[in-house]
């Protein structure tokens, strides 16, 4: 079988938080089930066709660094972007990089800076910045699978009448605090804020991502083997237990 | 002198007297106690001292320890005395109750001299009170993110906190591009210092904090790289660039894992005197622009510590050191014998075991740390502890951009325990570093982990972070027949 290529986008900006650990925990997850994976890095001022990967993973970055980002984006890149959203390939996008799929970022003081626009959102910077450790659980169309993670970001998401949230909170904040819902879903846009590591303690949900990405490119559902996951399970059920019992925030 | 600072030193000394009978360290009740009667009690218990203060991510405790040790000995022999937290309790609380004690009951300071690490947010806090004559920078990496949202925040905080105190000279790491960019819009002076030459592998680092110009955002340029961000870096576009040293090493001549031999140079207008800028690419020293200085004076350096992120420890202190005025040649005789301090590079023997414990507090820090550990030609054992209390930082997530997996690739390390709160987490990480998660050992509790470690073949490595080192170095050192750390 022909290998999945991931593009990491703007890898040398948006890394904040770890964000290597799901590059590795794709990478990993592929290469034990005999799957060839290449990982490809896409940087600012870089042009390269686009179509030719299956999934792209955009991180998170710091405040003063996205600004060069944002005019990279308009240099054409952020079209073809666009068009690989619409054609249905696998992105997943956290925090910093999930805003940026988004039409706009408004700052708490009012300014705004437009923003992608790929899915149907907007964001809008909040006083108090939303800390901690929480979980929640995927929609149907994205397996109905349990997500711990770490958030921690001070905008608050609202999703357009087209879109549907990645996933509803448990615990924590999720997209703005108020509404309940997590992240986005949107064709094979997976959009979230749980920064870093956000994959290696939820095997599940990076298995469905995996899966979206290969039934894509084959065009037929393809059933991946089954892992021994005994240390993501521990990593996984020590956290959300910690959660749940309130033993941390 | 008011009752209310009568009362706010009783209260300090009382709690700590209590809590040390308790067996507990109790680093910041006892600041808090104080705080109740006097809120500023802090000005009034350090009024006077000449003060050190230290703070950045990474090297306060060890540069502390650097200073405090060449301070105390040269003062063998006379009255005078110098105080310092060594426990590491470097909040408004903690540094309030270690001034707070060494007072006397109506609120002098007993000690003439003080060297105080400095945490980097509490720094505008503590700085305003104290009143230093000296702050020393010593670098800035991630690190705790959700405490302080991002590193340039981070630097936000100390730029305030010295701005506060225009009188105190400023001491800056000249490689670091974070750090530097303070001497931007301060009224202090300022001194630099750094390594003017290449170490280790020159490739760019795969990780790194400051990758763009904070300026103007464009990528830097290196002539040359020390560890991590740290080097000769230059914006291209904005001009920005890597400072000229007063101090500054030459020449890095042997590391090893005892300690490393340097040539230093000096510019001896004492604590001024700015010399031009040392670029070393094509391998030789070329002088920038502006006058060559009059004398750079060039001498050895012993630094009884390994690694290199203690060589910009060592350099560092020396730089502090000479701008308070105190005696180059007694700290540079001092820093020879510089000992390991609390939970750095420290060592323990354990029922016949060698256990030596690294604090490892983010990446930049960890990677330095399994650098040392894998270098070390021989088996052993490798024990990591994580915990995500307050003081650590409640994510984690850090753990993915260190690089365990050069813990994976040293077949030396025959056996590899993980332990504290996130036990799973780290066991995890290394799981996806390529290490087999049958070989990964997980071990609950302090004492199931010291046991552990009695039982090991090899010696035993230590990696863990702030609160996990401090809870199992309690144990540890009461076994080993150590002494408590507030006895230093």
């Amino acid at each position: 079988m022909e290998g999945l290529k991931i593009c990491h986008l703007y890898p040398e900006v948006l890394n904040l938080y770890g964000d290597r650990g799901n590059i590795l925990c794709m990478k990993r997850r592929l290469e034990w089930r005999g799957i060839d994976c290449t990982v490809e890095e896409l940087k600012l001022g870089e042009k390269r066709d686009l179509t030719q990967y299956d999934l792209f993973f955009i991180g998170g970055g710091q405040d003063f660094e996205q600004e060069v980002l944002l005019e990279d984006l308009k240099s054409g890149k952020g079209e073809e972007i666009k068009s690989a959203v619409n054609d249905g390939k696998t992105f997943l996008c956290i925090c910093g990089g999930y805003q940026m799929m988004g039409h706009y970022y408004e700052t708490y003081k009012g300014e705004r800076n437009e923003f992608l626009g790929a899915v149907d959102f907007h964001t809008i910077g909040g006083e108090v910045r939303m800390i901690g450790n929480y979980t929640f659980t995927t929609g149907e169309e994205s397996g109905e699978t349990q997500v711990v993670g770490y958030e921690n970001h001070s905008g608050r998401t609202y999703l357009g009448d087209g879109v549907t949230p990645l996933g509803n909170v448990i615990k924590g904040y999720g997209n703005n605090g108020d509404d309940g819902t997590e992240g986005v879903r949107y064709n094979n846009v997976f959009g979230t804020y749980s920064h870093g590591p956000a994959l290696p303690k939820n095997p599940e949900f990076a298995d469905v991502i995996l899966a979206t990405t290969l039934e894509y490119k084959y065009g037929k559902r393809i059933e991946l083997e089954p892992i021994q996951d005994v240390m993501e399970s521990k990593a996984h059920e020590s956290v959300y237990n910690k959660i749940m019992s309130g033993e941390i925030k | 002198m008011g009752i209310s600072t009568i009362l706010g030193v009783t209260a300090c000394k009382a709690t700590r007297g209590l809590l040390r009978i308790a067996k507990r360290g109790g680093t910041t009740v006892p600041g808090r106690a104080a705080m109740v009667f006097d809120k500023n009690i802090l000005a009034k218990v350090s009024e006077n001292m000449d003060t050190i203060i230290v703070t950045g991510t990474n090297g306060k405790t060890t540069t502390c320890r650097m200073l405090e040790q060449a301070l105390s000995k040269s003062l063998e022999g006379t009255d005078k005395t110098v105080l310092a937290n060594k426990s590491g309790a470097n909040l408004l609380k903690g540094v309030t109750a270690e001034f707070t004690a060494n007072a006397t009951f109506t609120g002098k300071p007993k000690s003439q001299y003080a060297i105080i690490e400095c945490d980097e947010g509490a720094l505008k806090q503590v700085a305003p009170l104290v009143k230093p004559k000296v702050i020393l920078v010593t670098n800035l990496f991630r690190d705790q993110l959700d405490r302080y949202g991002e590193v340039t925040h981070t630097l936000e905080h100390i730029r305030i906190g010295i701005e506060k105190v225009p009188k105190a000279t400023i001491c800056l790491n000249a490689d670091c591009s974070l750090v530097s960019s303070l001497a931007k819009d301060i009224p202090n002076e300022v001194i630099y210092y750094g390594i003017d030459c290449p170490y280790g592998d020159q490739s760019d680092p795969e990780i790194s904090d400051a990758k763009y110009c904070i300026n103007c955002g464009t990528e830097y340029e290196y002539d040359y790289h020390t560890y991590a961000h740290l080097g000769g870096f230059k914006c291209p576009k904005c001009g920005y660039k890597r400072h000229a040293t007063d101090v500054a090493v030459t020449s890095v001549d042997k590391l090893t894992a005892k300690g490393t031999e340097l040539t230093m140079e000096f510019s001896d207008s004492a604590t001024g005197g700015r010399v031009p800028c040392r670029g070393n690419s094509d391998n030789e020293y070329k002088r920038d622009t502006g006058p060559v200085p009059l004398s750079r004076k060039q001498e050895h350096v012993l630094v009884g510590l390994p690694a290199i992120y203690n060589v910009y420890n060592a350099v560092g202190a020396i730089c502090a050191y000479t701008a308070a005025g105190f005696e180059r040649a007694d700290i540079i005789k001092s820093l020879a014998e510089t000992g390991t301090s609390f939970g750095r590079m420290e060592t323990f023997k354990l029922d016949g075991v060698d256990v030596q414990m690294i604090l490892v507090k983010n990446p930049a820090g960890c990677n330095q740390a399994i650098n040392y550990v894998t270098s070390i030609e021989e088996d052993k054992t490798v024990a990591v502890c994580l915990n995500d209390r307050t003081a650590d930082g409640h994510d984690i997530s850090w753990i993915w951009d260190a690089e365990y997996e050069r813990i994976a690739e040293d077949d030396r390390i025959k056996n590899i325990i993980v332990s504290g709160d996130r036990a799973e987490d780290i066991g995890l990480r290394l799981k996806y570093g390529g290490v087999d998660e049958s070989r990964i050992e997980i071990v609950k509790g302090w004492d199931n982990l010291i046991n552990r470690m009695k039982q090991s073949d090899n010696p035993v490595f230590v990696l863990p972070n702030y609160t996990s080192m401090t809870s199992l170095r309690a144990p540890l050192a009461e076994i080993t027949g150590k002494g408590e750390f507030w006895k230093g």
